[in-house]
């Protein structure tokens, strides 16, 4: 289990055995529930009980601007800062020709289907990471969305916020200063 | 223990546990190595953006006698490949000639590799566009033949006879060369400009040529690489690299 050490998979193996029986029995039904009742979602990708998720369904979202992310767990980092009010697409991973993820390992054709089926999509975000394949998979998708006619954009990469320029790392700040840009804009 | 520092380019980064990375790194003094940096996914940690593929630094991590995994404990940047990720041929090019030396690189020290290796992510970075093909595909030989799988281009694979540089000739990926008319054991068939191609790219200080039939240079490689290195796995990068020449 990911985060779990030996040491944690001691305490919490104590803990279960010093714990009532039904406290052990809940959690086991509980993660039973989760891998029977969670899936993805038919349109975005995104994890939920009911498909199509929340975020698709909501009539407050905007519906004519798609975030484009790599893993449904990057949703939830962009819902906690509250900015965006669009939906989402989950690509389920990046280009990465070394572990031998292509094109048609991604949700793509699901992408490609939903901006140009005429469901009202104006603008698509790209959000991959700001990593070499990451950006390497917003390239790819840019010239795949182009030709639809929406309008392609790229989320921002540079220093985080609350950080300390002497701290931070040569590639970072190589990035942050070429992606400038005027004052006040 | 010792602590060693050498000059690394990252040929491959994955996720390990919640905050780690493992990259397997070419060194110019120390070969082929895998490596652990403890805490590189956490938002505030000292390597940052550092360890990103084709990056080059200075590393400083232990050895470990009889470990195949050393512990990294830093990283001088050197030169950032950033801009890789930002042309698709150039990206899906040096993710080649990096799995090229993960597949069949070794420990061994191998400083001519190492420089070979980061000379060609630089090449590949600085002439992205029209050039490229011939770039990464004049940097894979050139890779293959450090490697110590140099095709034979001079004398024939079945008996040995020479065969004139102004000849078409037969190639036989799967004899790793040239073939003389009289063994014709392959049907791929190397016209002289061609032959020439190829004979200025597996020279170590020769120019990149610019291909006269590119479709030639390509299938040429796929073939040797196919036959001669990975005959039961194949790369998979080559298909990539292919299908953004394709586009």
């Amino acid at each position: 289990m990911p985060g779990i050490g030996r040491k944690t998979a001691s305490r919490l193996t104590y803990h279960l055995l010093k714990a009532p029986p039904e406290d052990a029995q809940r959690l086991a039904r509980a993660i039973q529930a989760v891998k029977e009742r969670v899936r993805a979602c038919e349109r975005c990708g995104n994890l939920t009980e009911h498909s199509p998720c929340v975020i698709c369904q909501g009539a407050r979202r905007d519906q004519s601007v798609v975030c484009v992310v790599e893993e449904a767990s990057d949703i939830a980092a962009i819902e906690r800062a509250g900015e965006y009010r669009g939906l989402y697409h989950v690509l389920g991973g990046r280009l990465s020709p070394l572990d031998g993820v292509g094109p048609s390992d991604l949700t793509i054709p699901g992408l490609l289907a939903r901006v140009g089926d005429g469901q009202g999509v104006e603008e698509v975000v790209l959000a991959t990471n700001p990593s070499v394949e990451g950006e390497a998979t917003a390239l790819y998708l840019h010239k795949l969305l182009v030709p639809l006619g929406v309008r392609v954009t790229r989320i921002a990469r540079g220093l985080p916020v609350g950080g300390d320029l002497e701290y931070a790392d040569g590639v970072t700040i190589a990035e942050a200063m070429q992606n400038r840009r005027e004052f006040g804009t | 223990m010792p602590l060693v520092t050498v000059r690394a380019v990252v040929l491959q980064s994955f996720a390990y546990s919640e905050t780690s990375k493992i990259l397997r790194v070419l060194t110019a003094e120390h070969g082929a190595h895998a490596l652990v940096a403890k805490g590189a996914q956490r938002p505030r940690s000292r390597f940052g953006g550092l360890l990103e593929p084709f990056t080059e630094g200075t590393a400083t991590f232990y050895v470990k006698e009889g470990r195949d995994l050393h512990t990294l404990t830093g990283w001088d940047l050197l030169r950032n490949r950033q801009g890789l990720g930002r042309d698709l041929v150039g990206f899906a090019g040096a993710s080649l000639l990096a799995e090229l030396v993960l597949r069949f690189g070794t420990e061994d020290a191998d400083p001519r590799l190492f420089e070979e290796v980061t000379a060609a992510f630089d090449r590949v970075l600085d002439g992205a566009g029209a050039q490229c093909e011939a770039t990464v595909v004049a940097a894979a030989w050139r890779i293959v033949v450090l490697l110590g799988f140099a095709p034979q281009t001079e004398s024939c694979v079945s008996c040995g006879a020479g065969v004139s540089a102004d000849q078409s000739a037969p190639f036989d990926p799967s004899g790793g060369g040239v073939a003389c008319l009289a063994c014709r054991p392959g049907r791929r068939t190397l016209d002289p400009v061609s032959r020439e191609e190829l004979r200025r790219m597996l020279d170590p200080g020769g120019e990149t040529p610019n291909f006269v039939r590119p479709r030639v240079q390509r299938d040429l490689l796929r073939a040797f690489l196919q036959h001669q290195l990975a005959p039961e796995r194949s790369l998979r990068s080559l298909e990539f690299f292919e299908e953004q020449l394709a586009e």
